[in-house]
Protein backbone atom coordinates (compact mmCIF):
# COMPACT_ATOMS: atom_id res chain seq x y z
CA UNK A 1 0.00 0.00 0.00
CA UNK A 2 1.46 3.70 -1.12
CA UNK A 3 2.49 5.14 2.73
CA UNK A 4 3.55 8.57 1.04
CA UNK A 5 0.54 9.97 2.11
CA UNK A 6 1.01 9.30 5.54
CA UNK A 7 4.12 11.45 5.77
CA UNK A 8 2.86 13.98 3.62
CA UNK A 9 -0.43 14.22 6.09
CA UNK A 10 1.83 14.75 9.26
CA UNK A 11 4.27 17.21 7.20
CA UNK A 12 0.93 19.36 6.83
CA UNK A 13 -0.19 19.09 10.61
CA UNK A 14 3.18 20.54 11.20
CA UNK A 15 2.99 23.34 8.83
CA UNK A 16 -0.77 24.28 9.71
CA UNK A 17 0.31 23.89 13.68
CA UNK A 18 2.75 25.88 13.33
CA UNK A 19 0.48 28.54 11.16
CA UNK A 20 -1.79 28.40 14.04
CA UNK A 21 1.14 29.47 16.61
CA UNK A 22 2.23 32.28 14.61
CA UNK A 23 1.50 35.96 15.50
CA UNK A 24 -0.60 37.06 11.82
CA UNK A 25 -0.97 40.71 12.99
CA UNK A 26 0.35 43.16 9.63
CA UNK A 27 3.54 44.54 11.17
CA UNK A 28 4.07 47.03 8.24
CA UNK A 29 2.04 49.63 9.40
CA UNK A 30 3.06 49.03 13.45
CA UNK A 31 7.15 49.21 12.13
CA UNK A 32 6.59 52.15 9.83
CA UNK A 33 4.44 53.86 13.28
CA UNK A 34 7.31 52.78 15.13
CA UNK A 35 10.27 54.16 12.78
CA UNK A 36 8.27 57.41 12.19
CA UNK A 37 8.23 58.11 15.94
CA UNK A 38 11.68 57.19 16.35
CA UNK A 39 13.09 59.39 14.24
CA UNK A 40 10.87 62.47 15.22
CA UNK A 41 12.14 61.77 18.00
CA UNK A 42 15.77 61.86 17.54
CA UNK A 43 15.03 65.39 15.27
CA UNK A 44 12.81 66.44 18.70
CA UNK A 45 15.79 65.10 20.76
CA UNK A 46 18.29 67.14 18.74
CA UNK A 47 16.32 70.23 18.34
CA UNK A 48 15.64 70.92 22.10
CA UNK A 49 18.94 69.77 23.25
CA UNK A 50 18.05 67.12 25.65
CA UNK A 51 21.77 65.98 26.34
CA UNK A 52 22.15 65.17 29.62
CA UNK A 53 21.72 61.19 30.50
CA UNK A 54 19.03 61.50 32.87
CA UNK A 55 16.71 63.77 30.88
CA UNK A 56 17.87 61.57 27.45
CA UNK A 57 17.22 58.86 29.21
CA UNK A 58 13.77 59.56 30.28
CA UNK A 59 12.84 61.53 27.15
CA UNK A 60 13.56 57.95 25.19
CA UNK A 61 11.62 55.69 27.98
CA UNK A 62 8.75 58.13 27.03
CA UNK A 63 9.42 57.80 23.52
CA UNK A 64 9.17 54.45 23.92
CA UNK A 65 6.00 54.17 25.53
CA UNK A 66 4.32 56.50 23.04
CA UNK A 67 5.33 53.83 20.47
CA UNK A 68 4.58 50.78 22.11
CA UNK A 69 0.83 52.05 23.19
CA UNK A 70 0.44 53.36 19.68
CA UNK A 71 1.45 50.20 18.44
CA UNK A 72 -1.02 48.32 20.89
CA UNK A 73 -3.39 50.84 19.20
CA UNK A 74 -3.10 49.68 15.72
CA UNK A 75 -2.74 45.41 16.79
CA UNK A 76 -6.39 46.58 18.40
CA UNK A 77 -7.84 48.20 15.65
CA UNK A 78 -6.66 45.57 13.12
CA UNK A 79 -8.30 42.67 15.12
CA UNK A 80 -11.35 44.16 15.87
CA UNK A 81 -11.40 44.91 12.04
CA UNK A 82 -11.01 41.00 11.38
CA UNK A 83 -13.65 40.55 14.31
CA UNK A 84 -10.62 38.86 16.20
CA UNK A 85 -9.86 39.18 20.00
CA UNK A 86 -6.83 41.78 20.71
CA UNK A 87 -5.23 39.52 23.57
CA UNK A 88 -5.15 36.15 21.48
CA UNK A 89 -2.68 33.46 21.89
CA UNK A 90 -0.03 33.75 20.15
CA UNK A 91 -0.18 37.72 20.83
CA UNK A 92 0.66 36.74 24.29
CA UNK A 93 3.67 34.24 23.71
CA UNK A 94 4.65 37.62 21.30
CA UNK A 95 4.60 39.84 24.60
CA UNK A 96 5.94 37.04 27.21
CA UNK A 97 9.06 36.33 24.96
CA UNK A 98 9.46 40.12 24.81
CA UNK A 99 8.66 41.03 28.44
CA UNK A 100 12.12 39.99 30.39
CA UNK A 101 14.53 41.97 27.70
CA UNK A 102 11.91 44.97 27.79
CA UNK A 103 11.71 45.05 31.62
CA UNK A 104 15.52 44.43 31.48
CA UNK A 105 15.89 47.41 29.71
CA UNK A 106 13.37 49.44 31.38
CA UNK A 107 15.64 48.83 34.72
CA UNK A 108 18.68 50.17 32.68
CA UNK A 109 16.94 53.44 31.89
CA UNK A 110 15.22 53.93 35.28
CA UNK A 111 18.80 53.36 36.89
CA UNK A 112 20.32 55.74 34.63
CA UNK A 113 17.69 58.37 35.00
CA UNK A 114 17.93 58.11 39.16
CA UNK A 115 21.92 57.44 39.13
CA UNK A 116 22.88 59.81 36.06
CA UNK A 117 24.95 62.59 38.65
CA UNK A 118 27.26 59.44 40.12
CA UNK A 119 27.64 58.01 36.76
CA UNK A 120 28.83 61.71 35.44
CA UNK A 121 31.29 61.59 38.01
CA UNK A 122 33.27 59.22 36.32
CA UNK A 123 32.18 59.24 32.35
CA UNK A 124 30.56 62.37 30.47
CA UNK A 125 26.64 62.50 29.80
CA UNK A 126 27.12 61.35 26.51
CA UNK A 127 29.45 58.42 26.83
CA UNK A 128 26.53 57.56 29.60
CA UNK A 129 24.00 57.91 27.13
CA UNK A 130 25.55 55.95 24.10
CA UNK A 131 26.43 53.03 26.51
CA UNK A 132 22.89 52.98 27.41
CA UNK A 133 22.03 52.92 23.72
CA UNK A 134 24.11 50.01 23.13
CA UNK A 135 22.00 48.13 25.72
CA UNK A 136 19.17 49.36 24.76
CA UNK A 137 19.77 47.84 21.07
CA UNK A 138 21.24 44.75 22.68
CA UNK A 139 17.81 43.67 24.57
CA UNK A 140 15.43 44.84 21.90
CA UNK A 141 17.56 43.42 19.22
CA UNK A 142 17.16 39.74 21.87
CA UNK A 143 13.63 40.67 22.57
CA UNK A 144 12.69 40.70 18.60
CA UNK A 145 14.74 37.32 18.60
CA UNK A 146 12.87 35.83 21.06
CA UNK A 147 9.29 37.27 19.46
CA UNK A 148 10.40 36.30 16.27
CA UNK A 149 9.68 32.26 17.27
CA UNK A 150 6.31 32.75 17.06
CA UNK A 151 6.46 35.64 14.31
CA UNK A 152 7.29 35.54 10.70
CA UNK A 153 10.98 34.49 10.70
CA UNK A 154 11.97 38.55 9.15
CA UNK A 155 11.64 39.38 12.69
CA UNK A 156 14.68 37.11 13.56
CA UNK A 157 16.98 38.52 11.24
CA UNK A 158 16.04 42.11 12.23
CA UNK A 159 16.43 41.90 15.46
CA UNK A 160 20.08 40.36 14.85
CA UNK A 161 20.06 43.45 12.55
CA UNK A 162 19.41 45.70 15.80
CA UNK A 163 21.94 43.46 17.98
CA UNK A 164 24.71 43.95 15.28
CA UNK A 165 24.31 47.75 15.81
CA UNK A 166 24.64 47.81 19.17
CA UNK A 167 27.99 45.97 18.68
CA UNK A 168 29.19 47.86 16.20
CA UNK A 169 28.29 50.94 18.52
CA UNK A 170 30.05 49.71 21.07
CA UNK A 171 32.71 49.00 19.26
CA UNK A 172 32.73 52.35 18.26
CA UNK A 173 33.01 53.39 21.92
CA UNK A 174 35.63 51.39 22.90
CA UNK A 175 38.09 51.55 19.87
CA UNK A 176 37.36 54.63 18.21
CA UNK A 177 36.63 58.55 19.47
CA UNK A 178 33.04 58.32 18.50
CA UNK A 179 32.13 59.42 21.77
CA UNK A 180 33.96 62.14 21.82
CA UNK A 181 32.79 63.05 18.01
CA UNK A 182 29.75 65.94 17.50
CA UNK A 183 27.01 63.26 16.73
CA UNK A 184 24.44 63.41 19.09
CA UNK A 185 23.14 60.24 20.63
CA UNK A 186 19.43 61.06 19.64
CA UNK A 187 20.78 60.84 16.30
CA UNK A 188 22.26 57.26 17.18
CA UNK A 189 18.55 56.09 18.58
CA UNK A 190 17.32 57.77 15.64
CA UNK A 191 19.22 55.55 12.96
CA UNK A 192 18.71 52.66 15.15
CA UNK A 193 15.49 52.51 16.27
CA UNK A 194 13.58 54.80 13.98
CA UNK A 195 15.41 54.61 10.46
CA UNK A 196 15.75 50.69 10.65
CA UNK A 197 11.89 50.39 11.64
CA UNK A 198 11.23 53.02 8.98
CA UNK A 199 13.13 50.80 6.69
CA UNK A 200 11.71 47.49 7.77
CA UNK A 201 8.31 48.49 7.74
CA UNK A 202 8.46 49.80 4.01
CA UNK A 203 9.70 46.44 3.17
CA UNK A 204 6.97 44.73 4.81
CA UNK A 205 4.38 46.92 3.30
CA UNK A 206 5.57 45.62 -0.32
CA UNK A 207 6.20 41.92 0.87
CA UNK A 208 3.01 41.79 3.35
CA UNK A 209 0.80 42.72 0.15
CA UNK A 210 2.73 40.68 -2.07
CA UNK A 211 1.99 37.30 0.44
CA UNK A 212 -1.76 38.27 0.48
CA UNK A 213 -1.98 39.18 -3.11
CA UNK B 1 2.09 -2.81 6.51
CA UNK B 2 0.24 -3.64 9.03
CA UNK B 3 -3.30 -2.50 7.24
CA UNK B 4 -5.49 -2.58 10.56
CA UNK B 5 -3.54 0.39 11.61
CA UNK B 6 -4.66 2.52 8.36
CA UNK B 7 -8.56 0.72 9.26
CA UNK B 8 -8.03 2.55 13.00
CA UNK B 9 -7.46 6.06 11.57
CA UNK B 10 -10.19 8.30 13.00
CA UNK B 11 -12.44 8.66 10.11
CA UNK B 12 -14.13 12.11 11.65
CA UNK B 13 -9.78 13.23 11.83
CA UNK B 14 -8.96 11.80 8.30
CA UNK B 15 -10.77 13.89 6.43
CA UNK B 16 -8.80 16.55 4.64
CA UNK B 17 -10.56 19.46 5.57
CA UNK B 18 -11.09 18.38 9.55
CA UNK B 19 -7.32 17.46 9.78
CA UNK B 20 -6.94 20.97 9.16
CA UNK B 21 -8.71 22.46 11.76
CA UNK B 22 -7.90 19.78 14.23
CA UNK B 23 -3.96 20.60 13.10
CA UNK B 24 -4.92 24.60 14.08
CA UNK B 25 -6.70 24.14 16.97
CA UNK B 26 -4.31 21.93 18.97
CA UNK B 27 -1.48 24.44 18.55
CA UNK B 28 -3.61 27.34 19.98
CA UNK B 29 -6.10 27.37 22.81
CA UNK B 30 -8.85 28.51 20.93
CA UNK B 31 -9.57 30.20 17.29
CA UNK B 32 -11.86 32.54 15.90
CA UNK B 33 -14.23 31.25 12.96
CA UNK B 34 -12.82 34.14 10.61
CA UNK B 35 -9.04 33.22 11.74
CA UNK B 36 -9.66 29.20 10.79
CA UNK B 37 -11.87 30.30 7.61
CA UNK B 38 -9.12 32.66 6.41
CA UNK B 39 -6.07 30.49 7.54
CA UNK B 40 -7.60 27.54 5.47
CA UNK B 41 -9.43 29.61 2.65
CA UNK B 42 -12.35 27.54 3.54
CA UNK B 43 -15.68 29.34 2.66
CA UNK B 44 -18.29 29.69 5.73
CA UNK B 45 -20.57 26.37 4.31
CA UNK B 46 -17.95 24.66 4.50
CA UNK B 47 -15.85 25.21 7.32
CA UNK B 48 -19.75 25.24 9.80
CA UNK B 49 -20.25 21.73 8.41
CA UNK B 50 -16.85 20.69 9.28
CA UNK B 51 -17.15 22.46 12.63
CA UNK B 52 -20.30 20.55 13.43
CA UNK B 53 -19.14 17.60 12.74
CA UNK B 54 -16.26 17.61 14.99
CA UNK B 55 -18.44 19.15 17.20
CA UNK B 56 -21.26 16.15 17.21
CA UNK B 57 -18.31 14.04 17.86
CA UNK B 58 -17.39 16.17 21.18
CA UNK B 59 -13.84 16.91 19.75
CA UNK B 60 -14.41 20.71 19.06
CA UNK B 61 -16.76 22.82 21.59
CA UNK B 62 -17.88 26.70 20.12
CA UNK B 63 -18.06 29.83 22.05
CA UNK B 64 -20.37 32.78 20.63
CA UNK B 65 -19.83 35.62 22.18
CA UNK B 66 -19.99 39.32 21.11
CA UNK B 67 -16.89 41.41 20.99
CA UNK B 68 -17.39 45.61 20.47
CA UNK B 69 -21.36 44.43 19.39
CA UNK B 70 -20.44 41.99 16.69
CA UNK B 71 -20.76 38.38 17.33
CA UNK B 72 -17.65 36.61 17.77
CA UNK B 73 -17.66 32.92 17.18
CA UNK B 74 -14.42 30.69 18.81
CA UNK B 75 -13.43 27.11 18.61
CA UNK B 76 -11.61 25.07 20.92
CA UNK B 77 -10.23 21.91 20.40
CA UNK B 78 -11.51 19.63 23.51
CA UNK B 79 -9.90 17.21 25.80
CA UNK B 80 -11.85 14.35 23.78
CA UNK B 81 -10.08 16.12 20.61
CA UNK B 82 -7.01 16.56 21.73
CA UNK B 83 -6.55 12.70 22.83
CA UNK B 84 -8.17 11.19 19.57
CA UNK B 85 -5.81 13.90 17.41
CA UNK B 86 -2.84 12.69 19.61
CA UNK B 87 -4.11 8.70 18.62
CA UNK B 88 -4.51 9.91 14.74
CA UNK B 89 -0.92 11.29 14.82
CA UNK B 90 0.53 8.32 16.74
CA UNK B 91 -1.06 5.77 14.19
CA UNK B 92 0.14 8.07 11.32
CA UNK B 93 3.83 7.72 12.67
CA UNK B 94 3.09 4.00 13.35
CA UNK B 95 2.31 4.06 9.42
CA UNK B 96 5.20 5.73 8.30
CA UNK B 97 7.53 3.88 10.35
CA UNK B 98 6.16 0.43 9.01
CA UNK B 99 6.43 1.50 5.12
CA UNK B 100 10.59 2.70 5.98
CA UNK B 101 12.63 -0.17 4.27
CA UNK B 102 14.56 -2.26 7.20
Amino acid sequence: METNWAEDHLQTIRLLMERSALYRRALAPISIYVGAVGVAAAVAGCAFKIDLSAKFALYWLAVSLVALTGGLVLVRRQAIRHSETFWSPPTKRVAQAMAPAMVVGLAFGLMVAKWSADFQERYDSKFISLGLIVLWSLLYGLALHAAGFFMPRGIRLFGWGIVLAGLILLGAMVWTDFSTSNISPHAVMGVIFGASHLAYGIYLYFTERKNEA
Amino acid sequence: MNPENFLNLDRIIHEKGRLAIMSLLAASPELSFTELRDTLGMTDGNLTTHIRTLQEAGYVSVAKTYQNNRPLTTCLITSKGRKAFADYINLLEKIVQQSKPK
